[in-house]
């Protein structure tokens, strides 16, 4: 029994070390091909709706806490992000306005121009189609596995600093689109969703996104 | 001076009578009885193997908060308390025991002395296992533990016919300030707790999110 424990202990160990081997950094010209990939996956995105799962892990809870729903967005700057499970909430965020529903309770927030939320509504719809290689805003830094390429941003913006540490892309290899977002908060806290069943340019009604 | 004396001793007396029969307003209508235990432990935030995660909604002055409460018990006599948005971000993250008390982190919004001072008090009365009791009341449905904390008393009610547990008020001599409800199906895990303000317009209602063996 105990050497059985071990096994396992020592198997997981050499598992997760052979993943961090496999992360490599990407080549000068590795970055700007898939860059350029991105770009044009990005480019054709004129809707998209995505399944998602969020894991809120915080190391002093057993298990991560798991919520999921759907995300929907339609050019050039409509968004809904919409929980079902384990409850219903959900925000829209359109035309300097988020509109928010918690189970029924309607609400609606003005945002004007705050620059804040602006930046926010901005890392949403790029962190799903993959598009913020904004030097500007971010330092950058690219990595590969065998299946996925992966993208870490750190926030130069001090009071966007204070809220995410930083966000981590996954991206399928294939594909070029995202399949995972990562908000790391600190060592010990991150949110992490999973893109699930993405439809790229279905035909998406103005009217989904009315509270 | 003597004169002076006098009335002001009086009044003192009086003063003390009087609080003192209106020490149990909260339990108006209930008959003292012998007290029977000395100690009731409360036991919905206790277990140190639960992740307490509820969806919580707070209205303050009007005003709705919404987001996800997370309380766990952290070693023998502290909780930590964190409450995030929907989408996961933390807006505060408190270390409280009864003695003790940690600001880890709070968004700057809600960086005020009054706000942190409220809710650590809430959270305070909400996660404590138990309290020392020093007197008991009655009616046909509930018996009523008084528990003393200062020149402030704690009642806690518990229902007769299911010994549920299902309301601890916190009060002056004279008033009620704030009151914390239970709806538990086991009397170990509660699925639904709402905490009202009696002075301020502030409550914090808290709908559990999962389930409880997790």
């Amino acid at each position: 029994m105990q050497i059985k424990t071990y096994l396992v202990v020592f198997l997981t160990a050499v598992i997760s070390l052979a993943s961090f081997a496999q992360e490599q950094k990407m080549s000068v010209s590795e970055i700007n091909s898939f860059k350029q990939s991105v770009a044009v996956v990005s480019k054709k995105i004129k809707t998209l709706s995505t399944d998602f799962v969020q894991y809120k892990h915080m190391d002093f809870l057993s298990k991560d806490i798991e919520t999921s729903g759907k995300m929907i967005f339609k050019e050039p700057s409509l968004l809904l992000w919409q929980y079902k499970r384990p409850y219903s909430y959900s925000v829209i965020f359109k035309s300097g306005k988020i509109l928010i529903n918690d189970e029924g309770k309607k609400k609606s927030v003005d945002i004007g121009n705050s620059k804040m939320f602006g930046k926010i509504n901005k890392l949403i719809v790029g962190s799903v189609s993959g598009d913020m290689f904004d030097d500007k805003e971010f330092t950058i830094s690219y990595f590969k596995t065998k299946g996925n390429n992966i993208t870490r941003f750190i926030p130069k913006d001090a009071k966007l600093k204070k809220y995410i540490r930083q966000i981590e892309l996954t991206f399928d290899k294939e594909e070029a689109t995202v399949e995972q977002v990562k908000l790391i908060e600190s060592s010990e806290d991150y949110t992490r969703i999973v893109l699930k069943n993405k439809t790229i340019n279905a035909k998406i009604d103005d009217s989904v996104f009315t509270n | 001076m003597r004169k002076s004396t006098i009335p002001f001793l009086l009044i003192n007396f009086f003063l003390v009578v009087v609080l003192s029969s209106c020490a149990s307003n909260v339990v108006k209508g209930y008959t003292k009885v012998p007290l029977e235990k000395k100690i009731v432990a409360v036991p919905y935030f206790s277990n140190s193997d639960t992740d307490y995660v509820y969806k919580a909604n707070i209205s303050v002055y009007g005003n709705e908060l919404t987001g996800i409460f997370i309380a766990k018990k952290i070693n023998e006599a502290t909780h930590r308390v964190v409450f995030t948005t929907e989408f996961g971000n933390k807006l505060l993250d408190f270390e409280i025991s009864e003695n003790d008390f940690k600001v880890n982190s709070i968004a700057e919004e809600l960086d005020r002395k009054i706000l942190i001072n409220t809710l650590k008090n809430d959270f305070r009365l909400l996660l404590r296992k138990q309290y020392l009791i020093e007197e008991q009341f009655e009616n046909t449905t509930d018996e009523v533990y008084q528990s003393r904390e200062g020149n402030m008393y704690n009642f806690l009610f518990v229902s007769k016919t299911n010994e549920k547990q299902y309301k601890i008020v916190h009060s002056s001599r004279t008033k009620e300030k704030i009151s914390i409800s239970f709806d538990s199906e086991n009397n170990i895990f509660a699925e639904r707790v709402v905490i009202q303000h009696k002075n301020i317009k502030l409550k914090i209602e808290l709908n559990y999110l999962q389930s409880k063996s997790n």
